[in-house]
């Protein structure tokens, strides 16, 4: 937990003397008093929400309902969607506790709260998390966590320079391909050569027209570090299309099915294979008739490839008759999935199974792929320097300048 | 098909079908070992950057730029520099290029602006690191760094008080990027004005790490040493016993 549980007590007590002093009658529901499953307030991690539609209202639900959880605080830049939020998190409790924000940086400043959950569009999530770090929470990021390669280093240094926990957010890396894990980790397929990956498409540019941006929604909060753009409801939907009509389609907020189906599904590869603290040393790219499709090496001699011809997704290749000895699988570290892991390590201050270096490195996979894609060229790779080796234009792509007032 | 791109430039606003530009893109790609060729399309883009275009078009031509700017095209991307609609996406190709003209550029124009423009040189300066306006040498934080001859680290030194909070808060950030032994120094002797203490300890905390990470224990330390001296939030305390730590 963090640094301020004393005022976190106090503000609880606090809250609960205003009710009584505003002459509302008060009706404590047991889980606000805490019983035999439910610790009372005072136990519970304090948590609040950045970016609460879709994936980010599910992590509220899982969230809200953990018993080791007490939420308080809800922001999103849409007015409609954080006071619909809001009404959830008080009806669940009931009460009207539950603060609802626009801005995240006021939400951060809430000294009670030990830790936020970031589900933003992917060009907010690395500002959120070093913001969130200096402010002194703990921080559980959807997937894809980074925009950019220059950005992966700072969230892992934020993460470790302030002691935070900081949880990646793809469950899937080790829900999702247990058939693959499993072999791979058993040793039953002997030392691991290759494993595919397939996964796409690429973001593209965006130049949607203008449309009447809603009253409720505050746009140039939305595009935040983005390149200013005018409103169109397909540029901010936060519908899982890859290919157009959701900002997950458009370069200048995500990097497609690349990033986003990319962060579990190479998640899952480079955990299978064992090869998840390490960044790759080059991607090359190679074409095959009217096929491209990339072969990643690490240093220890494994080949990731993505999208190779003939290969199908998560395929992997052993060395037949041969085994190896067999290792335990990592697993969460509490039942109840990849929230439920990181609600167990913001008490124990373990790094959770998707510690956002992990998340980095795997996000690493994906940016070098899609720069690797835009040249048309193989590139090497320093993972110490975080720089292409000999090649300075692609080192121009290792980060973009964020739109004023924001840094990183 | 790019003589089509660069006359769909003239007229291409929000709204119209971003793989009219496509030519533009597959010429960089194209031109990647072609100095003449690569020169020419720099020139066009220049020369679209210096027309009439609209806002859009010269969004897509910074873009470009971003990857294939030269020292040629720094004039006219920092001519917008002082431009509300425009500057940001200035940086975005001036932040990248490496040419040390750029961040001259980046430099001479900070003094002029203020505001979120401000912030937003200050920005791509840290990010450039401390050799933004000189000769390229590489790093982990830094896309530049190296020692202090361009005079960026003075320059945002002396920014540290600014009366806007949001400047000086900025300018640590972009010391913390930088983190050489002279940027630590600015931040250290800074006096801290209201609003911008967090900022500039957790500046001081990445120049400590970054000289943790280049093996410079005994700098790192002091700057350790200094932060614990300013009586700093549990926070940082718990921050700099870590560092600590890691000195040896």
């Amino acid at each position: 937990m963090n640094e301020y549980k004393t005022t976190r007590r106090t503000f609880l007590k606090a809250t609960g003397l205003a009710t009584v002093a505003m002459g509302f009658p008060t009706i404590i529901p047991s889980s606000a008093r805490g019983d035999a499953t439910t610790p009372p307030p005072s136990e519970r991690i304090v948590m609040g929400g950045i970016g609460i539609g879709n994936m980010g209202g599910g992590d509220l639900g899982a969230f809200v309902n953990n018993p080791a959880v007490q939420y308080v605080a809800v922001c999103d830049v849409r007015k409609n969607v954080c006071n619909g939020a809001k009404s959830n998190v008080d009806q669940h409790y009931g009460n009207t506790d539950c603060k609802a924000y626009g801005d995240f940086r006021d939400l951060l400043a809430h000294k009670d709260l030990d830790a936020v959950h970031i589900a933003t569009p992917d060009h907010w999530h690395a500002i959120m998390i070093v913001e969130a770090c200096r402010a002194g929470k703990d921080v559980f990021c959807q997937k894809p966590e980074t925009r950019t390669l220059r950005e992966g280093a700072l969230v892992v240094a934020a993460a470790r320079r302030y002691g935070r926990v900081v949880s990646g957010g793809s469950q899937r890396v080790l829900e999702d391909y247990r058939g693959i894990v499993r072999p791979c980790w058993g040793g039953e397929l002997g030392p691991i050569k290759t494993i595919n990956v397939e996964v796409g498409p690429l973001s593209q540019p965006c130049n949607l027209p203008a449309e009447n941006c809603p009253a409720d929604m505050d746009w140039d909060m939305w595009l935040g570090p983005a390149p200013w753009a005018p409103y169109n409801p397909q540029r901010c939907d936060g519908n899982f299309s890859t290919s157009g009509g959701s900002w997950r389609s458009y370069s200048d907020y995500s990097g497609g099915g690349m990033t986003d189906w990319g962060a579990h599904h190479f998640g899952g590869a480079t955990f299978a294979v064992d090869v998840r603290e390490l960044q790759p040393t080059e991607v090359n790219y190679v074409v095959e008739g009217d096929k491209k499709y990339l072969s990643y090496k690490y240093p220890n001699g494994i080949e990731l490839t993505h999208n190779k011809p003939g290969r199908g997704n998560m395929q992997v290749e052993g060395t037949p008759g041969e085994k190896r000895e067999p290792k335990p699988v990592p697993q969460y570290k509490a039942k109840g999935g990849i929230c439920a892991d990181f609600l167990h390590c913001v008490k124990t201050r373990e790094r959770p199974f998707r510690d956002i270096e992990l998340a980095v490195n795997t996000m690493a996979v994906c940016h070098l792929g899609i720069i690797a894609y835009a040249l048309g060229r193989s590139l090497k790779w320093d993972a110490a320097k975080q720089q292409f080796i000999g090649d300075a234009e692609a080192n121009r792509f290792l980060d973009r300048a964020r739109r004023e007032p924001w840094q990183l | 098909m790019l003589d089509q791109a660069f006359e769909a430039l003239k007229t291409y606003d929000w709204g119209m079908d971003p793989k009219v530009l496509q030519p533009i893109d597959d010429a960089i790609v194209a031109t990647h070992n072609d100095a003449a060729g690569r020169k020419d399309l720099e020139a066009r883009l220049i020369a679209a950057l210096n027309s009439a275009a609209s806002r859009a078009a010269k969004d897509a031509v910074c873009r470009a730029l971003k990857t294939v700017g030269t020292a040629a095209a720094v004039p006219a991307l920092a001519a917008l520099l002082p431009n509300e609609q425009l500057s940001h996406m200035a940086r975005y190709a001036l932040e990248r290029i490496p040419d040390p003209e750029a961040g001259a550029a980046l430099c001479a124009q900070l003094p002029k602006v203020s505001g979120k423009l401000k912030i937003g040189i200050i920005a791509s300066l840290g990010v450039r690191g401390a050799d933004a306006a000189a000769t390229p040498a590489g790093g982990v934080f830094g896309f530049f760094r190296g020692a202090d001859r361009s005079g960026t680290v003075p320059q945002l030194s002396t920014l540290l008080t600014d009366p806007d909070a949001a400047v000086a808060r900025a300018a640590a950030c972009a010391l913390g990027d930088i983190g050489t032994p002279a940027a630590s120094q600015a931040l250290a002797a800074a006096k801290p004005a209201p609003g911008t203490q967090v900022a500039i300890a957790d500046a001081l905390l990445a120049c400590a790490e970054q000289l943790l990470a280049a093996g410079q224990k005994r700098d790192a330390r002091a700057v350790y040493e200094r932060l614990l001296k300013n009586n700093p939030s549990r926070l940082v305390r718990s921050a700099v016993e870590r560092g600590l730590k890691n000195c040896g």
